[in-house]
């Protein structure tokens, strides 16, 4: 575990500190995060994914769970993308995943309009509903529905683009 | 929830910014529909974003608190009654098929384990189980031959918002979750998951935190072995 936090501690508190934004909450939930990946450490399936992409979207859920605490919000939906992985795009997931290194991953993210942006950062960052990024940001909920779905297409193709053949295959 | 509305709401799916029931409801409708093959790419994109947020350094203290952390559970002696638990009977139970009714009794399962009896349906490939947990809960598996499982269970207790029934398929060595069936405010719970039941040999039901587990984390309140296929 020592080695694994070696590796991939500063990244997972990078991840929990853009999510929370202070260093104390993020420190507790990469704490818990690697406590859970010890716990359960006999139920991680090595052959489904890279062990990083297990412990970020571990953390991921963490935090965005302690953000939804913080604000007093239930915290229900945050599986979301868990069961993304696990019942709806599992191969795709992890064959991203494991493809797309940060740095494309970045761009791709970069290269989406600044609006698209913007609401795919609320959701996915901050943990709000795509009601809650209208009301936030104005605009009509179709709007954001719109948004949120054309800047995960920009980046889906921008990924392909970098991937090659690869994904294509997939 | 039909066709039109899930793609108007793929994206905010794939990203997790619906409430629990839309999600719930487009989950459900995903594994049962083939007509929205760009949801598995949007959510793997969404998933991606992980990998976007800078590095940053935590304070000193964080590997140490956490080492130490590690090392206090580890000195634990090797408790029980719990996941790891019924986990293990359960298994055992998965390994010795020809003596369910015989195990259940001797392990004095939390929930009664399994009443199961096989009803078949007339004609086609689809399959009937139905099975008893604790108090008035009562559950039915249809086993349809295309590896959907839908789960009908009724005589749970509701739970409070924080909290969910989460469905597991357990297979020779590890639980997987299968989804998650909510708080079944009217004591009624509906699932319908796509699994390959061939290589899972027992299904559970168990309370989690609002939002679901990894891996369960409290005795199950259900659970039922799948007859021989």
């Amino acid at each position: 575990m020592e080695v694994l936090y070696d590796r991939l501690g500063r990244q997972a508190f990078g991840l929990a500190y853009r999510i929370l934004g202070d260093g104390p909450s993020a420190e507790d939930v990469v704490q818990e995060a690697f406590l859970t990946l010890w716990r359960q450490a006999e139920r991680v399936d090595s052959t489904r994914g890279k062990l990083s992409s297990f412990v970020l979207t571990l953390v991921h859920h963490k935090a965005i769970d302690a953000l939804r605490a913080k604000r007093g919000q239930l915290a229900r939906q945050i599986s979301s993308e868990l069961e993304q992985i696990e019942r709806v795009g599992a191969d795709v997931s992890e064959r991203v995943l494991q493809s797309a290194s940060r740095d494309e991953v970045r761009a791709a993210l970069a290269a989406v309009p600044d609006d698209q942006r913007r609401t795919i950062e609320m959701a996915y960052y901050a943990g709000l509903t795509h009601v809650q990024i209208a009301e936030a940001l104005e605009l009509p909920l179709g709007t954001v529905k719109s948004r949120l779905r054309l800047g995960l297409e920009k980046m889906r193709a921008a990924l392909k683009t970098g991937f090659g053949d690869e994904l294509r295959r997939s | 929830m039909n066709c039109e509305e899930v793609e108007e709401l793929i994206g905010a799916y794939a990203l997790g910014a619906l409430p629990a029931e839309a999600l719930s409801e487009i989950g459900e409708h995903l594994v049962t529909c083939e007509k929205h093959p760009e949801a598995a790419d949007l959510g793997a994109v969404a998933s991606s974003l992980a990998f976007a947020a800078p590095d940053a350094e935590p304070s000193p203290t964080l590997k140490t608190r956490l080492m130490k952390a590690i090392e206090a559970e580890a000195a634990r002696p090797p408790a029980a009654p719990g996941r790891a638990g019924w986990l293990g009977r359960l298994r055992g139970m998965v390994r010795q098929p020809a003596l369910p009714y015989a195990l259940a009794g001797a392990l004095a399962i939390a929930v009664a384990a399994l009443i199961a009896t096989n009803l078949p349906d007339s004609g086609d490939e689809r399959e009937f189980v139905t099975f008893a947990g604790a108090g008035d809960i009562r559950g039915r598996l249809d086993l349809r031959g295309d590896d959907i499982v839908v789960m009908e269970i009724s005589g749970l207790d509701p739970l409070d918002e924080d909290q969910t029934y989460q469905l597991w398929g357990i297979g020779a060595d590890e639980a997987e979750s299968l989804g998650l069936l909510g708080t079944a405010p009217e004591g009624k719970a509906l699932g319908a998951v796509r699994a390959d039941s061939s290589e899972i040999d027992a299904l559970a039901v168990s309370i989690e935190p609002a939002g679901g587990s990894v891996a369960p984390t409290s005795e199950p309140v259900l659970q039922a072995l799948l007859p021989d296929r």
